[in-house]
């Protein structure tokens, strides 16, 4: 569905992008991870026929971005809302929807983000979650194969955020191919199948959230009771209970149990995305 | 997608926004006819000849204040809008949102020159035939063509915040030395000369040549022709730099 193939971009002497390769089959759901100023946006507009690359191919089910086919075969939101202010949402909805062939139906769309109630509402007058709202149904009332949501949820508190997840969850089917970008990682988390992290306009990583987890993410074991001897670094004392990170959290209590050491109360946890994600790119979000 | 089917739904949407935004759609519309009511009425009701050559100045002045506004100013303000980036992901291609937005431009301009025309009818001897009537009415659509393009040079050229005064400028001393407020040959000298030279003259030659003999309609036609060329070389060049800068 996306052909991303070695592309590098530059603004003067910034370079947004350095040689940046991926493709997506169709029916994936990809998180486009990074910090701000990783270079996600960029992609985005490359991909969306705003912006050219400067070196590399793109290609969207075989055809140019800017290129009219390409535009119908993908739907987007806008980043920042900046609406038309006096339209009302069924209004921009039907207006969206009549851009293409077969479109879902309006009420189809407006009933998916629960924008019924609001749908003879001028745009001015939503709130910010609203307007995310609108934003997402103008990008599913397409109907089309793939879907480009540059941060769906930024600006939403948690509650507004989880809703919206439900609701992406509900609208992506089988035919649907989503690349979203986003800075959460708990986002990429629940919605994606797979994880693309670009961090300084270079690829860091490209893979299953699974395959994220076990390749960056480092175990604990926590437990009230003495370390065991010998073990340097990785140990750290929190009152009576000592944490130690290590990738083989088995071999660690079995050599707990062999070295006859007295514990109780022992966890083992698995990092957040959150602490992987600062360990990838050092820190520096 | 049937391209005319979006330029009317696009016509359709940017209508809808403007006309729901009183404070802009009753002065842009109003203006015209305010102005006629000021510095018009009281000459044109000496005598019908007077009366038909000062409705013609001001349907002329109708149309460009409308299209140089409309893209000078409008055009100015929406580059930068994020509601403009999501329109260029649409798969609709910019020749089709020129059309509708020229569609818009027209349908304001002929309401703005009819409420001259109604007032001119209720209020002055002005005597048209119903040929005169529908003459007019084409040379003041066709004769607005330069001043669309005006309007896009300025709004490519000018930056956001510079382009509603620059629009102003450039339409009232236009609109002056053109001859729209008073017939050239009353122009204080220095307007008077460079008046044959601006394309606001040459669109009320245009139309005055619907009212009375002396006004060579075809020459007209032809300084507008190279009017709006030169405007549109200048836009498109401003035109490509934008699209340089900020989607390249």
């Amino acid at each position: 569905m996306i052909r991303f193939d070695n592309v590098s971009k530059s603004y003067g002497d910034v370079r947004a992008l350095s040689d940046v390769s991926f493709d997506i089959a169709a029916g994936e759901i990809v998180a486009l991870l990074g910090p701000n100023g990783a270079g996600k946006t960029t992609a985005i507009e490359i991909l969306l026929g705003l912006r050219h690359a400067d070196e590399g191919t793109v290609e969207i089910a075989g055809h140019l971005p800017q290129s009219m086919e390409a535009r119908s075969h993908m739907a987007a939101t806008p980043q920042n809302t900046g609406f038309p202010d006096s339209l009302t949402v069924r209004e921009v909805v039907t207006f969206a929807a009549s851009h293409y062939r077969r479109p879902r139906t309006v009420d189809d769309a407006l009933r998916a983000f629960e924008l019924e109630e609001l749908a003879s509402k001028r745009l001015g007058s939503l709130s910010g979650g609203q307007q995310r709202r609108v934003a997402l149904a103008l990008a599913f009332v397409p109907d089309v194969p793939l879907v480009l949501l540059d941060e769906p949820s930024t600006g939403l508190d948690v509650e507004s955020r989880r809703r919206l997840w439900e609701q992406l969850r509900a609208s992506v089917d089988g035919h649907h191919t989503v690349l979203f970008t986003t800075h959460y990682l708990e986002e990429a988390e629940a919605l994606a199948t797979r994880i693309i992290v670009i961090d300084r306009g270079t690829l860091r990583f490209d893979g299953t959230p699974d395959t994220f987890r076990r390749r960056f993410g480092s175990r604990r074991v926590d437990y009230v009771g003495e370390p065991l001897p010998g073990r340097n670094g990785e140990v750290q004392r929190v009152g009576d209970r000592t944490v130690v990170t290590t990738a083989d959290t088995d071999a660690y209590v079995r050599e707990l149990v062999r070295a006859g050491i007295a514990f109780h109360d022992l966890r083992i946890t698995q990092s957040s995305f959150e602490d992987i994600f600062l360990e990838i790119t050092g820190a520096r979000s | 997608m049937n391209a005319l089917i979006l330029v009317r739904i696009h016509t359709l949407a940017v209508l809808r926004e403007l006309m729901r935004t009183p404070a802009f759609i009753i002065p842009t519309v109003g203006f015209p006819a305010m102005f006629f009511a000021l510095f018009g009425l009281p000459y044109a009701r000496s005598s019908s000849a007077t009366a038909d050559f000062i409705m013609c100045s001001y349907a002329a002045f109708s149309l460009v204040g409308v299209t140089l506004f409309q893209f000078g100013v409008g055009v100015a303000n929406e580059r930068g809008r994020p509601w403009e980036r999501y329109l260029r992901t649409l798969p609709v291609s910019i020749v089709t949102r020129f059309a509708a937005r020229v569609s818009v431009a027209l349908i304001f301009g002929l309401a703005a020159a009819g409420l001259v025309a109604l007032e001119a009818r209720l209020l002055t001897p002005v005597n048209f035939t119903a040929a005169q009537w529908l003459v007019l009415t084409g040379y003041t659509l066709c004769g607005a063509a330069p001043f669309v393009l005006l309007g896009i040079a300025i709004a490519y050229w000018v930056a956001p915040r510079g382009a509603m005064p620059v629009t102003n400028i450039v339409y009232l001393l236009c609109s002056f030395a053109g001859g729209f407020w008073m017939p050239p040959q009353y122009l204080p000298s220095i307007a008077a000369a460079v008046s044959p030279y601006l394309p606001t003259r040459q669109y009320g030659e245009l139309v005055w040549s619907v009212a009375q003999s002396g006004h060579d309609a075809r020459t007209a036609a032809l300084a507008l022709v190279a009017f709006g060329i030169a405007f549109a070389i200048v836009g498109a060049v401003g035109y490509r730099r934008d699209e340089r800068a900020r989607y390249a």
